[in-house]
């Protein structure tokens, strides 16, 4: 019955797939290298991007060491404000990959039971759903992020709004998300439902939701891990979107997709690096972490061997 | 429904054509904007996208010159009658877009339409008393007080025909519906409007009938508003529109070096400050103190000033297109206070030596409220002052926010400092003392841009003298005065006069004028 | 069936009176709608007085069953911004966005779904590449992505138009781009721009589910039995990935009308997404909940297309449904 979860935790058979698959090896060093580098950034980083009082406009726009003007303390240049760019996406990576994965975490959850419960039980439950889906669809997710704000800016002491800033954003983007989950949940649910293993299970009497989590969910991983790992790069974009809109985070910490968005401003001026090495980080992680997406699951996919 | 033409034609081919079609030839215009003027009606709405579009369309009694100097226009000349207010003389023989004659009823109900309760531009007509038409080409518009500057505040009051404004229902500017006048026009300036889709493309060509020689030679103008400054850029450098304006200061290098292209700088009106809550019991957004506000104390507003590098901000921010400004008002205005012209000095020691006489020794945080869309770099600004001011221990949390949002929550005295840019519609001293400045009463409709309620007894008693002072020096000594105050207690701390950056191909000749309007009648095709 | 699709239209003017009301609720976050209409030297008093004319001091309730009774007679009210009809805007903006977005809807199928069932039966180079490469698409901000492609084809080579619509036809009123040789080239730039998250997510999606149908045992007997591979792949197993497709186009057009926010400013392409885009700027009231309430109608029109889709695709489903 929990055969398919038994399958998860199997890590010898999982290290086994993945030690003879190069491209995946690849992908988690590359994946390890950045998470890692984000996760340690105070220990890592050459200097505090957050700390203001230590940054020197006269210091802005330095291009990357080794170029004509470059500086050494800089080694990829410094951003408009004087930050060494190196240390700030290093910081501005955790602080994305922190709201990026609590909301699509976030999205997940909420977007997959939903879209299993509708699937399944169909009827009145689904009806009622899927119009809640019109309607957050609807909404374009700016205006969910300012809902969200507002609502949390109303409840919260003016002090505090800024110490759940995390809150709110993965509250904002997580609610922006998750239809996509739900509405791919239910479609391929509608499937499984009559399959026969489900009908055996249902025979057997089974509870509905442990037919749900442990027989469906796992044959429907597949969609499931396509837009957790697409949407990664969607919610650190959109995060970066919400701070110009003064939802995101304090405009003197830049999350790694405020950076980009900051650097698009210099496309044109001759300052690349500045829009180049945030985006570079970005599409690096996302292209990992899609590869680590798939490698996992064709690994744990019951019926791929 | 209006279709749109537009040639695609690479840059190559177009100049081919331009020196093809030759000088006697039609030679449209192209121009692209940020924002598209919201209505065509000149009393509806006091904003300078509308005010700078419909300068080409409509006139008023008088008109700025290229040096932004008074000049007659629909008046030929004017004077004052003693200290009850000014006569306007009328030009003869000035006819509108539909050919009907222009007089001086026609001023008197543009007075009428222009100062009513659903005009926008209302507040140019505060001082005036009444109105009366002297004969056809006569009009005499009494004030409440002796007023200097009337002239000068009415430039871009434009007059309207009774007859075409009455006859199709728009007598009065409508702020719930459109009325004919929202998207028509009938004026007596250099263009006529002849195709209008609203936020795509609006059509002009040059008005035969009129009055004044056209310096001119482009016989179709078309314009488009193109939000995103990248693809504006885009536009121009694919040859699709002639000019555009502004441009980001950032790409203004690579502009310039380029071939086929002009840059054309100026400065503009505005001048960025930052503004204290000057009132407040407490701060607002500290994290570590309650109970007391630290820039109630000029000392603590001194070191945030001298904590400030604003040479750094204009080379590094502003690309070093920006000029230092020491008082609300930038040099090229009237009543500019050349005797008050020098700035505090940067000098990051004695704003510390200042925090620790006031007892600030070791800092403390607070709330900088900043706009991220409305001036030019001005998140950017904010983050490098915050950057300053930590340096002496005055830790800024910084709010970046739109604008749209920004100013209700300045009305709301949600900040503990704040970003202002503030350009005088008069181009004259008195305008920011008597928004800015001057205690708020809203009764008399004063200070009420001042959103920290800085309050000054003697600036109060200053300001009426300086509005209805006749004569120049015993007026430039009553404007000195005040900015010394103003500049003694540190009131604001004014930083820097934004600059306008406009860009063109170089086949294009135009004059750039301080108000950013965009003056169709000086721009030559070559 | 008449009866599902009753249910689902009285549970559409649900889902409207729902958005509208949310819309309402978060307009006073959006900023404030006088402060954007007014020149700086217009007094408070002044301002107060709009504020009254127009209604917004009136209790949010009031305001709301005010917008919603207009709303049923038709009555879409005037802009703040430009003192316009409503309808009219939105109207004159309509066949910009629905053709840009049936463009990109196209390029995300047409390119999307080959290159899904080819990423799921090859590996190689050209598979990889193409996972790659549309990885690097959804990285990459929407604005940068169009910038670069206006600096790319309209800047450096001139091939394409950088901004607007090209030259329009007009059928009655509905100003359309596929008449014209402008109008097409026009559509490129921006289509493509905004189809590439749309492509990424189909493309990977057909492929997880090709990959999925192709492990199962019909697939593997089929085999077996020796069926033509083409067939076999064509036939049975895209057939079997149809459901979650249909589901994608009806993703596909939420997020196009979406996304096509931020495609139509870069491009100011004159469609309902740049108008929304500037009456947020604005705080156009108006403008905004009647937008709102537009996209709402068409997410619920297009959703029951796909659940009708359903039925018609899988016989499985259609037994589900019956006893609903």
């Amino acid at each position: 019955m929990i055969n398919a979860w038994l399958r998860w935790s199997r890590e010898n058979e999982l290290a086994y797939l993945f030690f003879r698959n190069p491209v995946a090896i690849v992908a988690a060093i590359i994946a390890i290298l950045c998470i890692g580098g984000a996760v340690l950034s105070p220990w890592l980083a050459a200097t505090d991007p957050y700390d203001i009082a230590s940054l020197d406009i006269m210091d802005s726009l330095i291009p990357p060491a080794w170029s004509e003007s470059g500086d050494a303390r800089f080694f990829i240049g410094t951003d408009d404000q004087g930050r060494d760019l190196l240390s700030a996406i290093l910081y501005g990576t955790r602080l994305s990959l922190l709201v990026g994965f609590l909301a699509i975490t976030f999205a997940s959850v909420l977007g997959v039971t939903v879209g299993l419960m509708a699937g399944y039980f169909g009827g009145r439950f689904d009806a009622i759903m899927m119009r809640i889906a019109d309607i957050q669809l609807s909404l374009p997710a700016i205006l969910t992020a300012l809902l969200v704000d507002g609502i949390a800016k109303g409840l919260l002491p003016r002090g505090q709004h800024d110490n759940l800033m995390i809150v709110v954003l993965t509250v904002a983007i997580g609610l922006s998300l998750w239809v996509n989950f739900a509405r791919t949940v239910r479609a391929t649910t509608f499937v499984e439902r009559n399959k026969e293993y489900v009908q055996s299970c249902e025979i057997m009497g089974m509870h509905p939701f442990r037919i749900m989590f442990t027989h469906i969910l796992p044959n429907i991983m597949g969609p499931i891990l396509v837009i957790l790992t697409v949407d990664l790069a969607v919610a650190v974009l959109l995060e970066a979107t919400l701070s110009f809109l003064g939802v995101g985070v304090p405009a003197n910490q830049p999350s790694l997709g405020t950076l980009i968005r900051i650097g698009t401003e210099y496309m044109f001026s001759g300052e690349w690096w500045i829009v180049i090495f945030p985006s570079a980080m970005l599409i690096l992680m996302i292209i990992s972490i899609n590869v680590l997406g798939d490698f996992l699951r064709d690994a744990l996919n019951p019926r791929m061997r | 429904m209006t279709v749109i033409f537009r040639r695609s034609l690479s840059v190559g081919f177009a100049a081919l054509w331009l020196t093809a079609s030759g000088v006697t030839q039609a030679e449209t215009f192209k121009w692209a904007g940020t924002t598209d003027p919201q209505t065509m009606d000149p009393h509806a709405t006091n904003s300078a996208p509308v005010l700078g579009f419909l300068n080409n369309v409509y006139e008023g009694l008088v008109r700025r010159n290229k040096e932004m100097k008074i000049e007659p226009a629909l008046a030929e000349s004017w004077e004052q009658i003693g200290s009850d207010g000014w006569r306007f003389n009328l030009r003869e023989g000035v006819t509108f877009h539909d050919g009907s004659a222009f007089t001086a009823d026609d001023v008197l109900f543009s007075y009428e339409r222009a100062s009513s309760e659903d005009s926008d531009v209302r507040s140019w007509f505060a001082p005036v008393d009444s109105v009366a038409v002297v004969d056809d080409y006569t009009i005499d518009f009494l004030t409440k007080a002796p007023n200097p500057l009337f002239p000068d505040s009415i430039a871009n009051f434009m007059i309207m025909d009774r007859d075409w404004t009455t006859s199709n229902e728009a007598a009065r500017p409508s702020r719930e519906a459109e009325n004919f006048a929202t998207r028509n026009t009938n004026g007596t300036g250099a263009f006529t409007v002849t195709s209008r889709d609203p936020g795509v493309k609006t059509t002009l060509q040059p008005f035969d009938g009129w009055w004044d020689t056209l310096e001119s030679n482009i016989t179709e103008a078309v314009f488009t508003p193109i939000g995103e400054s990248a693809t504006g850029m885009a536009a121009l450098l694919s040859g699709e529109i002639d000019f555009i304006s502004p441009i980001p200061l950032q790409d203004v290098p690579r502009m310039k070096e380029r071939d086929g292209f002009t840059v054309h700088e100026g400065v503009e009106a505005r001048v960025l400050m930052f503004g204290f809550a000057h009132q407040a019991d407490s701060l607002k957004f500290s994290d570590d103190l309650t109970g007391e506000n630290p820039f109630k104390d000029v000392r603590v507003r001194q070191a945030a000033y001298q904590a400030i590098n604003v040479d750094a901000l204009i080379d590094k921010v502003m690309r070093g297109s920006a000029q230092p400004a020491s008082q609300l008002v930038s040099s090229a205005m009237k009543g500019y206070s050349e005797a008050k012209s020098e700035r505090l000095a940067y000098d990051p020691d004695a704003a510390m030596q200042l925090m620790k006489d006031a007892g600030y020794e070791d800092g403390f945080s607070f709330g900088l409220q900043c706009p991220n869309d409305r001036y030019i770099n001005d998140e950017a600004i904010c983050k490098a002052a915050a950057s300053m001011f930590a340096k002496v221990g005055l830790n800024a949390k910084l709010t970046a926010m739109p604008v749209r949002n920004y100013w209700p929550e300045l009305r709301e005295d949600n900040f503990d400092m704040y970003l202002l840019g503030w350009s005088p519609g008069t181009f004259d001293a008195e305008h920011p003392i008597r928004f800015l400045a001057h205690t708020p009463n809203s009764e008399k409709k004063l200070g009420s841009w001042n959103f920290g309620d800085y309050s000054n007894a003697r600036v109060d008693e200053l300001l009426p003298m300086i509005q209805t002072e006749l004569d120049e020096d015993t007026r430039q000594a009553m404007i000195d005065e005040t900015t010394e105050l103003l500049q003694q207690e540190i009131a604001y701390i004014p930083m820097y006069v934004q600059p306008l950056i406009w860009a063109s191909k170089d086949t294009i000749e135009l004059t750039q004028r301080t108000d950013n309007f965009f003056i169709l009648r000086w721009v030559t095709v070559n | 069936m008449l009866a599902f699709v009753l249910r689902r239209l009285a549970q559409s003017i649900f889902v409207m009176l729902a958005v509208s009301l949310i819309a309402f609720s978060l307009f006073r976050f959006v900023g404030d709608p006088i402060a954007q209409m007014v020149g700086q030297e217009t007094s408070i008093e002044d301002q107060e007085n709009i504020r009254e004319r127009l209604g917004l001091n009136d209790p949010l309730t009031t305001q709301y069953v005010r917008f919603v009774s207009n709303l049923s007679q038709a009555e879409f009210g005037y802009s703040y911004r430009t003192r316009q009809p409503v309808s009219e805007m939105i109207l004159s903006r309509l066949p910009a966005t629905l053709e840009l977005g049936a463009i990109s809807l196209v390029i995300s199928l047409i390119v999307g779904i080959p290159a899904g069932i080819y990423t799921a039966l090859k590996r190689g180079f050209l598979s990889n590449a193409l996972l790659v490469a549309t990885l690097v698409g959804i990285s990459i901000p929407t604005f940068v992505i169009g910038i670069f492609l206006i600096y790319l084809f309209g800047v450096s080579l001139g091939w394409l138009p950088t901004f607007g619509r090209g030259q329009t036809v007009a059928l009655g009123w509905w100003q359309t781009n596929f008449l014209t040789v402008s109008g097409w080239k026009a559509l490129i730039l921006p289509g493509v721009t905004l189809g590439v998250y749309q492509l990424t997510l189909t493309m990977r999606l057909v492929r997880a589910e090709m990959q999925e149908v192709l492990k199962t045992d019909y697939i593997k007997f089929a085999t077996a039995r020796g069926i033509n591979y083409r067939s076999l792949y064509l036939n049975h197993a895209f057939r079997n990935t149809l459901v979650p497709v249909v589901t994608i186009i009806g993703l596909q057009l939420g997020g196009i009308i979406a996304f096509s926010i931020v495609t139509e400013s870069v491009f100011q392409w004159p469609g309902m997404g740049l108008l929304f885009l500037e009456s947020i700027r604005y705080v156009d009231i108006p403008v905004m909940s009647v937008y709102l309430v537009l996209i709402a109608l068409m997410f619920v029109v297009i959703n029951l297309v796909v659940d009708l889709l359903y039925f018609a695709i899988d016989p499985r489903v259609r037994l589900r449904g019956s006893h609903d």
